[in-house]
């Protein structure tokens, strides 16, 4: 219970700090960009006009949100070491891991809280094309329906929720690396090339199951540890899958996402057991 | 009944950096704080005091040595629950208010509800920045203000220990003052309280008993009283003495031997004199 409340206040703070400086104001960038788009292309069909929109839409909140993931996690520890408020914190009955868990719940909500309402704000773009599509195009009722049907597609939900956990992961990285370090610049370097490595990590994990005799011994341990230390970062391709307008089962969605907590729970883990040992 | 703070031996190296080997911060400190006295750690910049401090909250790991909290090892939940931190320059999130802030120490200490609400009021009033004030920014308190904001806030948790880093440093003379005064009030209170300072005149006012570092070493430790009554000599200050009876007594003096170390009109430290000038001290 103790705990719960100790992290509830981190998070609580981290949460407001970001509200309070204007976090959210990128949000009515997006949304200016999105209804810029909803009036692109106008000339094109119907169907290529909803996939243009739902690639704009859901390309822009994956870069915001990765953005202010990246931005937000690398600052996260470094930047309380910087303006040395984590003194006032730690000297207080509150234990490391609870700070660290803390900060990043923190961070946490703000990108689901973000992340959902840049969502709506391309839901909501559907929802307005579709009733301008609808009064024009929209006199027969089974063109209409197709309209409706490519607007309101439920399976944006799964994509949402894969997003958030992909940028939840990446957040993790960069606090891993934040408590290891205290330079800004190397963690968000070391965040990047964990996410560009998590792309090619299929590569490295093919590698290592099907090189047979021809990798060296050292080669095969190498590979090995890349597959296992770096989360795989192809598996969030789901999302383009979505987006494209193929199926794509919850079942896969949820494993996904439970890959994506296994591996957050370990780096938060590996994290706190670090800055057990820092001076502060 | 343990110490309120006891080190022995405490030690601390900070690494410079790959091949640049070690700098000494803080040489095999012996100290020991008694309950309910307000105990002064001096000494110039770079003699340790903060790294003391430091390891005394269990922020920095000692190289070697140990410390103590009330008899809970330094660094543990249960001897930061006995302690109140005030940093040296005020650290604190700005974009809280004052209230705000409190609020959120007080959480960190595993408080919360009516309880917590109650204190914050309390401390606000006592730190005078009830009302409006301690709605307002940190960003645009001053920096006596930011102080005391930041010494509520090391009190919600009613910690036994207040550890005070500079509480002086870059405040006015009547800021000052009034830090001066909470430190009184909470030794009447009976709480320990152990501040650092270079502003050697403060100290006098307030301290029981002082420790001087430097360059990491204990130089002297004791009473105040101890260490700077001068044994020796004995001094009375008098008001109506006539010239020729100054004449008359230093004659009488000279007599028995006695030697004259210093005769004159006393004067007044420049601290008291400003304050006693400003309108608010007039009034108070």
């Amino acid at each position: 219970m103790g705990s719960l409340r100790r992290i509830g206040a981190v998070a609580g703070n981290t949460f407001l700090e970001a509200v309070r400086q204007k976090v959210f104001a990128v949000l009515l960038v997006f949304g200016l960009v999105l209804i810029y788009g909803a009036n692109y292309f106008t000339e094109f069909s119907f169907q290529e006009q909803f996939k243009f929109l739902k690639d704009l839409g859901y390309a822009a909140i994956s870069l915001t949100g990765l953005l202010v993931g990246l931005l937000g996690a690398t600052q996260l520890i470094p930047g309380e070491i910087e303006r040395r408020t984590i003194l006032t914190a730690l000297c207080r009955p509150l234990r490391r891991w609870e700070f660290i868990v803390g900060k990043y719940l923190g961070l946490s909500i703000l990108l689901a809280v973000m992340i959902g309402v840049m969502a709506v704000a391309v839901a909501g773009v559907l929802g307005w094309k579709e009733a301008q599509l609808i009064a024009r195009e929209g006199s027969d009722p089974a063109v209409a329906a197709l309209i409706r049907a490519e607007a309101r597609d439920p399976r944006l939900i799964q994509a949402v929720v894969l997003l958030e956990v992909k940028l939840a992961v990446v957040a993790a990285i960069a606090v891993f690396f934040s408590t290891v370090a205290t330079s800004t610049t190397f963690v968000m370097a070391m965040t990047l090339m964990v996410y560009l490595i998590g792309h090619l990590q299929s590569v490295a994990r093919e590698q290592w199951l099907e090189s047979g005799e021809v990798a060296s011994w050292a080669a095969k341990f190498f590979l090995a540890g890349v597959a296992f230390l770096v989360p795989d970062f192809n598996l969030y391709n789901l999302i383009d899958e979505i987006v494209a307008g193929n199926a794509v089962s919850w079942r896969s969605t949820l494993e996904v996402v439970g890959y994506s907590g296994v591996y957050i729970a370990v780096l938060l883990t590996a994290a706190s057991v670090v800055f057990e040992g820092r001076d502060i | 009944m343990s110490a309120a703070v006891q080190t022995v031996g405490l030690r601390k190296e900070f690494p410079m950096g790959w091949f640049r080997g070690r700098v000494l911060a803080l040489e095999g400190l012996d100290m020991e704080v008694h309950r309910g006295e307000v105990f002064g750690l001096l000494g110039p910049n770079g003699s340790g005091k903060s790294t003391a401090m430091k390891m005394i909250l269990g922020l920095l790991r000692p190289t070697r040595g140990r410390a103590e909290v009330c008899g809970y090892r330094a660094g543990t939940i249960a001897a930061r629950r006995q302690i109140g931190f005030l940093p040296e320059n005020p650290y604190f999130p700005n974009f809280l208010s004052g209230a705000e802030l409190v609020r959120y120490y007080g959480r960190l200490s595993g408080m919360g509800g009516r309880v917590l609400e109650k204190r914050i009021q309390e401390l606000l009033e006592m730190v005078r920045l009830g009302g409006e004030a301690g709605k307002r920014p940190l960003r645009t308190y001053s920096k006596g203000m930011l102080q005391r904001a930041g010494l509520a806030g090391a009190l919600v948790g009613d910690p036994e220990i207040l550890m005070l880093d500079e509480p002086t440093a870059g405040v006015d003379p009547a800021g000052s003052r009034e830090i001066r005064d909470l430190i009184l009030e909470l030794r009447q209170r009976g709480k320990t309280v152990i501040f650092s300072s270079h502003l050697l005149e403060q100290v006098e006012d307030v301290a029981d008993r002082v420790i001087i570092l430097h360059r990491g070493q204990k130089l002297r430790e004791g009473k105040l009283d101890d260490l700077l009554t001068r044994k020796k000599e004995w001094e009375v200050n008098v008001q109506g003495l006539k010239e020729e009876d100054r004449k008359e007594l230093r004659g009488w003096l000279e007599k028995r031997g006695v030697q004259v170390v210093r005769e004159g009109a006393p004067r007044e430290r420049l601290e008291d004199y400003f304050l006693r000038s400003l309108p608010e001290e007039k009034q108070r």
